[in-house]
């Protein structure tokens, strides 16, 4: 490393700056010897400054088993706590009337319903939308909230305690719903399965001429073995949950492979329970918004269709 | 090439490729029925394949001892082609995920095809496989001509070429097979992660084997540069990937480390990822090829001295700024926070030092697209540094962080500067090491100018605002004093930006491609008669034909 | 004398080069990582943390293969907004046993930490089998093969092992039980009492991916995004009890409640 400097050339000036090189070339390239501009000290200077005092208000420096806690005492969790608190102490005041109030009233209320709709349009969306889709209009499985035909029923309170508890959830209070597998337990043989669901079919609209012929005898299968459940005349059961099947509104199909799928392995669906994860007011909203979305007529919710549309709100 | 190896050398390459083989075998038996038995297998044709090459040359005389008193390119050249390849490669794939995200249903239900395997193969081929193979190719040549000394052997460049690029592909094919540590930018599992341990050191014990013999009493700044680029990259390589493997026969490991102290450990590698790899070492590269290309002296030594420095000390703190009101201590929040506002200093520093040496040299970069491309990159150096401070102070990162934001940033550093300033360096490099006046096309230079510049600004303005409006309408309260939006409303507001954003990465792809033909067109054997005579280009090459040839024999 | 002349000095010599900038690039990690060991409070105390069950820890494995953290966080920070719309901000302790953690740095789709229990296996399933069945808007790419691949499970007992290596306290007897405890939780009606014992009663048994027939990726998979955010306690009683402090009637509540 000691060889001679045989390469060093003496300091040039530069043309060009005026500024003298250090004496040194690399294959060509040379350095000027330009002093640091002083806006770099400056800015180097403040920028050190600003991170002295900052360290000195916030917490900063380790020392072994804890911390310098700065001079004010700042702690996220806490900030973000308070922050939190002071929403909650400082809630506006359509949340406590809407606490309040009962359901009709609220309804009858277009301020409030107003509310209630940019707090429900969010809450749905983050949390209800992925199952019962964007606009509420159900999916495969997933009942549709909208069509004013309800498997529970949709008087407030009952949506409201099928929010609080869940379908079929791990809640205590869980509503209970199970459709058998007649097929897979081996409650029905394959032909009296075929033979039911024809009539089971032919209720909601017409069926093809092979089903034709099975109707009849469906009908008896029926009130031997689902009547009990969706009742006699098939139109469902609020109080167990059982869907009415003489509408022309499927939860899961009403083709003839998607009934018989439904009929054979039985069906359990999952709602999950909300009263750990949603606080009373807000499941009351959702509620609300639920019941508003379903309203002859209501104009379904604008931003959820923006959203489904693809427009930038 | 294998010629140029002594006949010792090629044995010794041999060797080493049948010990790779049998490695790989070894790892193919063992780990059958695991990903690493493919990955054994894989290894085993490329150590095979080589060794063909290699007994290929092997009867080929000693070459002369002429060739002591000239630089060894032959690796830099094969490093420039490879560098180009993964240039097209990753910011395909780059794209492709960037069109995933806008019709994600491209995936022909092939789980390799899924956006989150690809990813990972965007940002590894990006920049291990195209950044990476750039650093190694111009750090031997630069190494030499600052140093004025000749490589010291002629297999451990190649060992570094090699050995670099069977880590790439075995990253990039991991990630395809599910093989995966799922800790950003350093995803290779711990197999990979000890190879690129080897190679590493190596690559160092060239760089201070070299300089050991150099003629020039100081050492450049580019190589101040480079060389913390391998040492910290050692340093926090090694930190962040300490793991317990499974087994031989297993390609999964569990991290030494766990949640807050993973996370931060994560993140000190991560953000010094960024900065010594894409920032230090594109900062070498840069003091070399921007005022050779310009024909002037660099601005500042002692600014040089101040920002070298001051990067090296500082980046290491700001790690913390990725952990912003996270589990994370607030204490270490605070320390990166700060040290991520000291650091534009030297940052703009650099910045300032390279447009400053342009003083003089300005009809230049007008003239020429390779001087313009290394412009534009410091001036996007400098904007993304910007950025990056701004970023990092916390209430602007509550805003930005998680969304669309970052990844604007990201690729304002990565197009603007760490690609614009390889592809100007690199078409300054290229016609000089095959010997040509200049690049097959300038015209073609000239088209992927515009077409990168315009592409970058198209990427990174898409993200920007998608960012921002991702970012407020997470935080967007309405009238009624609640969140105004759900998450699925901000996905869909994405969307246009998604197919603005693919199309801006489409077209720096295709500046990409144009170079990538450009540079074949130039090197490719049976060049152009115009490709013959022209005033020498190496001419400022001085080359070490005029010392005496080094003492130590044999190398 | 300056530092210009200082360094006009040493950047003459390679290896005093060399030390000086290790020694400059380690002080930042050094100050910043190193306390994360020692300060005690940096890691809260979780009495209640559990561990994850074998077939939960194929289940993250799966969703480090796959890349879910690409696109989704695990950390929900101390935003209000966040908070309101995930959850109790994360706590340190609830990732202590990740290894790696997966906190992710880009929400492509919505933050995952607390998504257990959000939502149905059948859901997950249906979701993971082709995310625009249930969201028509959704970019998350489609993972139909989760549930016609078998889940590896002859090897679990290894990586146990191999995380108690590293600090998670498995006993001899998880390890000796992996791959049975895995195939047991997702096939309810087999032996699991051992499971329950081992992992706690509250450990979810079901066929997650609705067919008990053979244990899948999928099962693996929705076991894991079940268990997110349930493995301790910590974070919601420290919300309650916050909450509790400052209440004083603040928070409304519904009628009938
Ligand atoms: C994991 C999927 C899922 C999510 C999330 C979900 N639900 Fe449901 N929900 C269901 C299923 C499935 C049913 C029908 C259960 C059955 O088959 O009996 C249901 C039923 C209901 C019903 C009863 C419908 C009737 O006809 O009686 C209401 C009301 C309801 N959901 C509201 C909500 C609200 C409000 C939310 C959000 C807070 C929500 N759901 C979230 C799956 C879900
Ligand atoms: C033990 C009560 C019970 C009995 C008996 C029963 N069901 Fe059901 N059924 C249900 C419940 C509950 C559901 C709703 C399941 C759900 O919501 O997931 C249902 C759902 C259905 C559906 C799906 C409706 C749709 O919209 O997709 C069909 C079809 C059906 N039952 C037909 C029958 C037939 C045919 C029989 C007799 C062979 C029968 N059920 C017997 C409880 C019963
Ligand atoms: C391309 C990005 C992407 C990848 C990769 C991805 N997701 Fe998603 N994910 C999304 C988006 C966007 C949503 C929101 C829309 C929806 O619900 O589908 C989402 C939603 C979800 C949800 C529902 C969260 C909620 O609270 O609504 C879960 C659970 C989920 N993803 C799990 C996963 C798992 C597990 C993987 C990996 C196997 C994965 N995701 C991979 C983008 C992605
Ligand atoms: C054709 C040009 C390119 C396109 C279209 C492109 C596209 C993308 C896309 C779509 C992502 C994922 C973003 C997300 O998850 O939302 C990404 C990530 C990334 N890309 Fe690129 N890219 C390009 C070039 C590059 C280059 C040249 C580099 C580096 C030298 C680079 C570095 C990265 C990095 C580091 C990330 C990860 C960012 C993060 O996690 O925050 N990209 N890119
Ligand atoms: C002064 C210099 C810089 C600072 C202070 C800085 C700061 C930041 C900050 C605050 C983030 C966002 C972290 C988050 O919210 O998750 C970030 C992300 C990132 N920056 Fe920079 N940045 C700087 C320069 C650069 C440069 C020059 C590049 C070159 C390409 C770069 C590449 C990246 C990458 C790849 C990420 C994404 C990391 C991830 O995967 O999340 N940065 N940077
Ligand atoms: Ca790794
Ligand atoms: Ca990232
Ligand atoms: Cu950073």
């Amino acid at each position: 490393m000691s060889q001679p400097d045989h390469m060093d050339h003496a300091p040039k000036r530069d043309p060009h700056t005026g500024h003298m090189t250090t004496g040194h070339e690399w294959n060509g390239i040379t350095e000027l010897n330009t002093p640091v501009p002083k806006p770099v000290w400056f800015f180097l200077t403040i920028a050190f400054l600003f991170g002295v005092g900052y360290w000195i208000l916030m917490p900063a420096w380790p020392l072994g088993h804890t911390y310098t806690k700065g001079l004010l005492g700042v702690d996220q969790r806490r900030t973000v706590e308070h922050k939190l608190q002071q929403a909650a102490a400082h809630a506006p005041e359509w949340m406590a009337k809407v606490a309040a109030a009962d359901y009709a009233t609220i309804q009858a209320d277009p301020a409030l319903m107003a509310d209630v709709r940019q707090r429900g349009h969010t809450l749905f969306g983050d949390n209800c939308a992925v199952c019962h889709g964007l606009n509420a209009t159900g999916n495969k499985g997933f009942p549709n909230l909208t069509d004013n035909d309800w498997l529970w029923g949709g008087d407030p309170d009952t949506v409201f305690e099928t929010i609080r508890v869940g379908i079929n959830s791990t809640h205590p209070d869980s509503r209970v719903s199970q459709m058998p597998a007649f097929g897979h337990d081996q409650m029905l043989p394959r032909a009296d399965i075929l033979t039911v669901i024809a009539y089971v079919r032919s209720l909601s609209g017409p069926v093809d001429k092979e089903d034709q012929a099975k109707v009849a005898a469906g009908k008896d299968l029926f009130a031997a073995n689902c009547a009990a459940c969706h009742g006699e005349d098939a139109k469902g059961q609020t109080a167990m949950g059982t869907p009415n099947l003489s509408d022309a509104i499927w939860l899961y199909g009403g083709d003839k492979e998607t009934v018989f799928e439904t009929v054979y392995n039985g069906r359990q669906g999952h709602m999950p329970s909300w009263e750990a994860r949603l606080t009373a007011l807000d499941r009351k909203v959702l509620t609300l918004y639920v019941l508003d979305l379903g309203r002859k007529g209501a104009p379904a919710d604008s931003a959820a269709v923006k959203a489904s549309e693809g427009t930038v709100p | 090439m294998v010629a140029q190896l002594t006949v010792f050398e090629r044995q010794l390459a041999l060797g080493l490729l049948i010990a790779l083989a049998l490695l790989g075998l070894t790892f193919g038996v063992v780990g059958a029925g695991d990903p690493v038995g493919v990955h054994g297998l894989l290894v085993v044709g490329i150590a095979v394949a080589l060794a063909f090459a290699v007994i290929g040359g092997i009867g080929a005389p000693e070459p002369d001892a002429a060739r002591l008193s000239r630089y060894y390119d032959d690796p830099s050249k094969a490093g420039i082609v490879l560098t180009m390849i993964w240039a097209v490669v990753g910011m395909f794939v780059g794209d492709w995920v960037a069109w995933l995200l806008a019709y994600p249903d491209m995936t022909f239900d092939a789980a390799w095809a899924s956006f989150g395997r690809l990813r990972p193969v965007h940002t590894s081929g990006v920049i291990f496989g195209f950044g990476g193979n750039a650093l190694i190719a111009t750090s031997f040549h630069v190494l030499q001509r600052t140093a004025r000394a000749r490589l010291p052997d002629q297999l451990s460049p190649w060992f570094v070429l090699v050995g670099y690029n069977l880590f790439c592909v075995l990253a990039a094919t991991g990630y395809l097979m599910g093989i995966t540590q799922s800790k950003e930018y350093a995803e290779p599992e711990w197999y990979d992660d000890l190879l690129l341990v080897i190679v590493w050191v190596v690559y160092f014990s060239i760089y201070l084997r070299t300089l050991a013999r150099r003629k020039e009493p100081h050492i450049y700044v580019a190589n101040w540069y480079y060389m913390a680029f391998i040492l910290v990259v050692a340093l926090l390589h090694i930190v962040n990937n300490l793991a317990v493997p499974i087994g031989l026969d297993h390609a999964k490991s569990y991290s030494a480390f766990s949640g807050v102290q993973d996370a931060m450990t994560e993140w000190w590698y991560g953000h010094n990822a960024v900065a010594f790899f894409l920032t230090s070492g594109f900062l070498g590269m840069m003091y070399y090829y921007l005022p050779k290309k310009a024909g002037r002296p660099i601005f500042s030594y002692r600014m040089s001295i101040i920002s070298f420095w001051g990067i090296t000390f500082m980046y290491m703190w700001a790690g913390s700024h990725h952990l912003h009101y996270t589990a994370l201590p607030q204490w270490v929040q605070t320390l990166g926070m700060t040290f991520s506002l000291m650091l534009l200093i030297p940052s703009w520093a650099s910045a300032g030092n390279a447009l400053l040496t342009l003083n003089g040299a300005w009809h230049k970069v007008r003239d020429d697209a390779t001087l313009r491309f290394m412009m534009v990159a410091a001036i996007f150096y400098g904007l993304t540094t910007f950025e990056g401070s701004f970023l990092a102070i916390r209430e602007v990162n509550s805003l930005s962080h998680f969304t669309d934001w970052t990844i604007g940033h990201v690729h304002a550093g990565a197009l603007g500067w760490v690609a614009m300033i390889t592809f100007g360096s690199l078409y300054t490099l290229t016609p000089w090491l095959w010997k040509r006046p200049q690049m097959y096309s300038p015209r073609l230079v000239e088209w992927h100018f515009w077409l990168a510049l315009f592409g970058t600004i198209i990427y990174v303005f898409a993200m920007w605002n998608s960012g921002i409006i991702q970012g407020l309408m997470w935080r967007t309260y309405n009238e009624s004093g609640t969140l105004a939006y759900s998450f699925v409303d901000s996905l869909v507001a994405m969307h246009p930006y998604y197919i603005a954003r693919a199309i801006g990465g489409l077209f720096f792809l295709a500046g990409a491609g144009i170079g990538a033909y450009n540079v074949w067109m130039t090197i490719r054997p049976a060049a152009p008669a115009t490709a013959q005579p022209a005033p020498d280009p190496a001419a400022l090459d001085v080359p070490i034909a005029a010392l005496p040839a080094p003492a130590v024999a044999g190398e | 004398m300056s530092i210009f002349s200082f360094h006009y000095r040493l950047e003459r010599h390679a290896l005093r080069f060399v030390i000086a900038i290790i020694c400059v690039a380690a002080v930042g990690g050094m100050v910043e990582i190193a306390p994360l060991f020692t300060i005690g409070e940096t890691v809260e105390a979780a009495p209640d943390m559990r561990l994850y069950t074998p077939l939960e820890v194929a289940g993250r494995n799966i969703y480090i293969r796959e890349g879910c953290y690409a696109c989704h966080s695990q950390m929900i920070r101390t935003l209000r907004d966040e908070v309101e719309r995930y959850g109790p901000y994360s706590l340190a302790v609830e990732s202590k046993y990740d290894h790696p953690m997966l906190w992710g740095s880009k929400r492509t789709g919505p933050d995952l930490a607390r998504v257990g229990g959000k939502y149905s296996d059948e859901w997950h399933v249906a979701h993971l089998n082709n995310p625009r069945d249930v969201v028509s808007v959704s970019v998350m790419p489609a993972y139909r093969f989760l549930k016609r691949t078998a889940l590896r499970t002859d090897d679990l007992g290894r990586h146990l092992a191999t995380l108690r290596k590293v600090g998670v306290p498995y006993t001899d007897a998880m390890i000796e039980h992996a791959t049975k405890d895995a195939i047991a939780q997702a096939t309810p009606g087999t032996d699991d009492a051992g499971l329950q014992e081992r992992y706690g009663g509250a450990t979810q048994i079901r066929a997650f991916d609705g067919n008990t027939g053979e244990v899948t990726e999928m099962d693996a998979l929705v076991a894991y995004l079940q268990i997110l955010g349930h493995l301790t306690d910590a974070a919601a009683k420290e919300q309650a009890a916050w909450e509790k402090a400052g209440a004083a009637g603040a928070i409304p509540t519904a009628a009938g409640e």
